[in-house]
C-alpha cells in the first residue's frame, strides 16, 4: 500500500488542501497570507521528501561519506530557490496589506469588497 | 550558429536584469536619466535580437548550455523560431510602453517610486523573454515568479485604494497558482527524475507512473489557466488590467497573459509530447471548451462595459480564448495562428491601452460615453485607436486578419467547425464593441464643453509610441508573408 | 452554503491528490526515477567538477547557476515591489511603530541585543564563507544578517538602525547579487566558455580548482551582501510609520 508508505507525500497534500481552504474561506487577509505560506511549505515538504533516501546521509563529500548513500541534493537546491520566492511573495503581500489597512481601516475581506460594490453602484 | 552569436539570446535576457540592478545608481546620479537608461537597455537587447535574425533555423532550435553543462545536468535555453519571435515581440512592445511611461507615469506615481517602477518594468520584460525560450521547467517557474511579482506590484504602483485592492485580488489568485505550478513540477520530477524539457519529453513516454503524469499535467494547465485568465479563472483580470497605469495595462494585457497562455502550449508540446496524446488530449479538449466559453463571455461582457479600460480588459479575456483555441487544434496552422495572435493581440491591445492612457492623461475621462466627439480635440489618438480596433476585430489588411485566418483554418482542418464558428462570432462581438467606440468618437456630437474645437492632442512623446504600435498592426498584416513560412515550419517541428 | 461548497471542492481535491500519492513511486527506494536519473552524476562527480564538497552548493551555484541568478533577481524584484507599494524611507529622522509604542524596552533586553548582534553577524560571515564545504551559503548568511537587523530594529527603533546601515550605503549594494552574477557570467565568455561557466577552457588545468573556488566564493559573497541589504531595506520600508517622515520637533 503505497499511500501508507508515502505518508510524507500524503501529509504534504493534506497540508496543501488546508492551506487552500484557508486562502479561500478565511475573511481576514493576514490569515489568507498565512494560508498561502502553509501551501508553499507543503509543496516544499513534498519536494524535499521526494529527495529522501532510506538510510541516507547529507550530500556533502568528506571522509566517510559514500556518494551512493547520499540523499538527492537536487530537490534541496530547488527548495532553496522556492523559499526565496515564497519570502518575496509574502513580503509583497504584507506590504499590500499594510497599504490596504491604512486606506480602509479593516482587514476583513468581506468589508473590503462590500465597499467596492458601494462605490460602483 | 557559432562564435559570439550563440551568446546573444542569454545577453538579451540578462541585460535588462543588469539594467534593473544598476537603476538605483542611475537614480542616485541623475534621476531624470532613469527612463532613458532603462530604454537604452531594452534597445541594446532588441538590437542583439535583430542580429540573431536569420540565424535561427525555422525547423529546429538552437540550444545554449548555461555554465557549459550538457542538458539534463545543467540549464539549457532552447531558442526555436517561435520562441525567438515572441522574444522580439516582448522586447519591441516593452520598449514602446517604456518610452510612453516617461511622460505618463509622473502624473500617476509619486516621485520616490519612479525608480522602482522602471526597475520592475525592466525585470518584467527580462522575465518574459526568459520565460518563452527557457528549456528547463524549473527555470520556467523562476521566470514566472519574477513576472508575477513585478506584475502584482505594478498594478498597485499608483497607491490608489482601488489599485491596491485589485493588486491584492490578483495576488490572491496568482500566488496559489504559482504554488500549483511548483506542485506540478514536483509531481513531474518524482515520476521522471529530470527537469530538462527535452529529457522530460523522452522520459514521459517510457515511465510507468501514468496517474502521476496526468495529475501533473492537469495541475500545470490549471495553474497556467489562472495566470492566463482563461474563462472560469479570469476573475482577477478586469480589475487589475483596468486600474493599472495605462502603459502597465498595455504590458499586462498585451504580453503577460498571452505569454502565460503560450506556456500552456509549451508544456503540452515540449514536455508531454506525442507519446501521451491520450493523457494530454482530454485535458486539452477541456481547455478548448474553456477557451470557446472565454471568447463568447469576454466579448459579451465587453459590450456591456461603461469604462473603456474595462472594455479593453474584457476584450483581452476573449482574445485569450482565441489563443487557446488556436493551439488546442493540434496542427501547425492553429499553432501558427496562436503565435501570430500573441503578436497582433499584443500590439493592438497595447495600442488601445495607450490610446486610453492619452484620453486619461489629457482629459481624465474613463467612461465610454465621454468619448463622444473626441476626434475634434484629439484626432491623432482617435485614428490610432481606430487602426488598432481594426486589428482587434480582425479585418484585412491588419495583422489581426492574418492570425484569425490561421486560427479559423486550423480549427476547420482539425474538424472542429463549432469552434471555428465561435471564433467568427467572437469577431462579430469585437466588431460590436469596437465600432461603438469608433462611432462615438467620430460621428457623435460631444456633450457641451466636453471637448474643445481646436486640436490639443497628447504630447509627441506619448503619441509616437501609440502611432508606432498602430502602424505596426498594418505592417505585420501586409508583410506577414515574411514570418509565416518560418512560423509554420517552427510550429510543425514543435508538434512533431 | 459557500462554506459547504468549498469544503466539498477541497475534500474532492484532497481525495484526488491522495489517490495520486498512492500511485507515486515509493518514497526513499534506491531505484526510483529520481534516484537513478541525473542525480548519480551530481553525487559522484560534483566534487571534481565544481570543486565544492557540498553538492547542494555545487548544484545551486554551478550546475543550476542560472536558477540562482533568477532567484536573486526574484528577491531584488521583491524589494522593488515593496518600494513601489510603500515607498522608500526618506533620509534623516524617521519614526516607526517601535518608537511610537510607548512601551520602553528594558535595560536587560537592550544590553543583551547589543551583545548578541556582533556574534550573529560573525555567524553569518561563517555561513557565507563556508557555504561550499558545509551546510549554508550566500543567501542563508544574508538572511541571518537581515534577522540580526530585525532584532536590533525591534529593540532600538528604526532611527538608530538606519544610522547604523544608512541608505547611501544600502541602496547601491542592493543589486550587488544580480550584478555579481552578471559579471561572473560574462567572464565565462572571455574565458572561452558559456554564460556562467566557471571552469574557463582557456585556463590551464592546474589553475581550474582555484579559479572555480574563488569564483564560487565571489558569487556567494555577492548573494550574501545583496540578500542582506534587500532584506534590511524591505524591513525598513515596512516598519516605517506613515506620515512620520518629518523631523521631530
Amino acid at each position: 500500500m503505497n499511500l501508507w508508505h508515502n505518508f510524507h507525500y500524503a501529509v504534504a497534500m493534506v497540508l496543501f488542501c488546508i492551506g487552500l481552504y484557508t486562502v479561500i474561506m478565511r475573511r481576514n487577509i493576514i490569515k489568507k497570507i498565512i494560508g498561502l505560506n502553509v501551501m508553499e511549505t507543503s509543496v516544499f515538504l513534498f519536494l524535499v521528501s521526494i529527495g529522501y533516501r532510506k538510510g541516507g546521509i547529507a550530500p556533502i563529500h568528506g571522509p566517510g561519506a559514500d556518494p551512493s548513500r547520499m540523499v538527492n541534493p537536487l530537490p534541496q537546491a530547488l527548495i532553496l530557490t522556492g523559499i526565496v520566492v515564497a519570502v518575496s511573495v509574502t513580503a509583497l503581500a504584507l506590504s499590500l496589506v499594510i497599504l490596504l489597512y491604512r486606506q480602509f481601516g479593516t482587514l476583513d475581506v468581506s468589508r473590503l469588497f462590500r465597499e467596492e460594490e458601494e462605490e460602483a453602484g | 550558429m557559432s562564435g559570439a552569436f550563440k551568446h546573444l539570446p542569454i545577453m538579451m535576457i540578462t541585460l535588462p536584469m543588469l539594467g534593473a540592478a544598476l537603476m538605483p545608481f542611475v537614480s542616485y546620479l541623475r534621476r531624470e536619466a532613469v527612463p532613458w537608461v532603462s530604454a537604452l537597455f531594452l534597445v541594446v537587447s532588441g538590437v542583439l535580437g535583430l542580429l540573431l535574425a536569420g540565424r535561427i533555423p525555422p525547423d529546429g532550435c538552437v540550444g545554449y548550455r548555461l555554465g557549459g553543462w550538457e542538458p539534463p545536468f545543467g540549464i539549457e535555453l532552447k531558442v526555436d523560431f517561435a520562441g525567438y519571435f515572441l522574444m522580439m515581440v516582448v522586447c519591441g512592445i516593452s520598449l514602446l510602453a517604456l518610452l510612453y511611461s516617461r511622460l505618463y507615469i509622473i502624473r500617476e506615481v509619486e516621485g520616490g517610486k519612479i525608480t522602482a517602477y522602471y526597475v520592475l518594468f525592466l525585470l518584467l520584460s527580462a522575465s518574459m523573454m526568459g520565460f518563452v525560450v527557457t528549456g528547463d521547467i524549473f527555470n520556467l517557474f523562476v521566470f514566472m515568479e519574477i513576472l508575477a511579482i513585478s506584475s502584482y506590484a505594478l498594478v498597485a504602483v499608483t497607491g490608489n485604494r482601488n489599485a491596491v485592492r485589485a493588486a491584492f485580488k490578483y495576488l490572491l489568485m496568482g500566488a496559489p497558482s504559482s504554488i500549483m505550478v511548483l506542485l506540478g513540477i514536483g509531481l513531474l520530477y518524482s515520476a521522471t527524475g529530470t527537469l530538462n524539457m527535452a529529457d522530460l519529453a523522452a522520459r514521459v513516454g517510457e515511465t510507468g507512473y501514468r496517474e502521476v503524469l496526468i495529475a501533473s499535467f492537469a495541475v500545470l494547465v490549471l495553474a497556467f489557466m489562472v495566470k492566463a485568465a482563461i474563462f472560469p479563472l479570469h476573475l482577477w483580470l478586469p480589475d487589475a488590467h483596468s486600474i493599472a497605469p495605462s502603459p502597465m495595462s498595455a504590458m499586462l494585457s498585451g504580453l503577460v497573459v498571452a505569454v502565460s497562455a503560450f506556456a500552456i502550449a509549451r508544456i503540452a508540446f515540449s514536455v508531454f509530447t506525442v507519446h501521451s496524446w491520450g493523457v494530454v488530449g482530454t485535458t486539452l479538449d477541456a481547455l478548448a471548451a474553456a477557451g470557446a466559453a472565454a471568447v463568447l463571455f469576454g466579448g459579451i461582457m465587453a459590450i456591456y462595459q461603461r469604462d473603456f479600460k474595462m472594455m479593453i480588459a474584457y476584450s483581452t479575456i476573449s482574445h485569450m480564448g482565441y489563443i487557446v483555441l488556436g493551439f488546442t487544434a493540434l496542427n501547425p496552422e492553429g499553432l501558427t495562428g496562436a503565435v501570430y495572435h500573441v503578436l497582433d493581440h499584443g500590439i493592438a491591445k497595447a495600442c488601445l491601452f495607450l490610446c486610453a492612457g492619452n484620453f486619461i492623461y489629457r482629459k481624465g475621462y474613463r467612461r465610454i460615453d465621454q468619448l463622444k466627439g473626441a476626434w475634434r480635440e484629439m484626432p491623432w489618438t482617435c485614428f490610432a485607436f481606430a487602426l488598432a480596433a481594426w486589428s482587434v476585430i480582425g479585418l484585412p489588411p491588419s495583422a489581426g486578419f492574418i492570425s484569425k485566418w490561421y486560427l479559423v483554418y486550423g480549427n476547420v482542418k482539425a474538424d472542429r467547425v463549432p469552434y471555428a464558428v465561435v471564433l467568427l462570432i467572437g469577431a462579430i462581438l469585437a466588431a460590436v464593441y469596437c465600432f461603438r467606440i469608433i462611432y462615438y468618437m467620430f460621428f457623435q456630437p460631444g456633450e457641451e464643453g466636453a471637448w474643445r474645437d481646436q486640436v490639443m492632442d497628447a504630447p509627441a512623446g506619448m503619441l509616437a509610441p501609440t502611432w508606432a504600435l498602430s502602424l505596426a498592426t498594418l505592417f505585420f498584416g501586409v508583410f506577414s508573408y515574411l514570418f509565416l513560412d518560418s512560423l509554420l515550419k517552427a510550429a510543425a517541428s514543435l508538434l512533431a | 452554503m459557500k462554506r459547504l461548497v468549498s469544503l466539498l471542492f477541497i475534500g474532492a481535491l484532497a481525495l484526488l491528490l491522495l489517490y495520486v500519492v498512492s500511485r507515486m513511486p515509493p518514497m526513499g527506494e534506491p531505484d526510483n526515477p529520481t534516484a537513478t536519473r541525473v542525480v548519480p552524476r551530481y553525487l559522484e562527480k560534483a566534487e571534481d567538477e565544481t570543486h565544492t564538497p557540498n553538492v547542494v552548493t555545487g548544484i545551486i551555484l554551478n550546475y543550476r547557476g542560472f536558477d540562482t541568478m533568477g532567484e536573486v533577481t526574484v528577491i531584488y524584484c521583491a524589494l522593488a515591489a515593496v518600494l513601489a507599494v510603500l515607498g522608500r524611507e526618506r533620509r534623516g529622522r524617521i519614526r516607526d511603530y517601535v518608537e511610537l509604542s510607548g512601551l520602553p524596552s528594558s535595560v536587560i533586553v537592550r544590553t543583551m541585543v547589543a551583545l548578541v548582534v556582533p556574534f550573529i553577524l560573525l555567524f553569518s560571515l561563517y555561513t557565507i564563507f563556508h557555504g561550499e564545504t558545509s551546510p549554508g551559503g550566500g543567501f542563508q548568511g544574508g538572511a541571518v544578517i537581515g534577522a540580526s537587523m530585525i532584532i536590533f530594529t525591534t529593540i532600538y527603533g528604526l532611527h538608530l538602525s538606519s544610522v547604523k546601515v544608512p541608505q547611501r550605503f544600502r541602496s547601491p549594494l542592493e543589486g550587488s547579487a544580480v550584478i555579481t552574477f552578471f559579471l561572473v557570467g560574462v567572464l565565462g565568455f572571455f574565458g572561452g566558455g558559456n554564460f556562467l561557466t566557471y571552469a574557463w577552457p582557456r585556463v590551464s588545468e592546474g589553475l581550474h580548482p582555484a579559479l572555480v573556488t574563488w569564483l564560487t566564493v565571489l558569487v556567494e559573497v555577492g548573494i550574501g551582501l545583496g540578500g542582506a541589504m534587500v532584506l534590511i531595506s524591505i524591513l525598513f520600508a515596512m516598519v516605517r510609520e506613515e506620515g512620520a517622515d518629518e523631523p521631530l520637533a
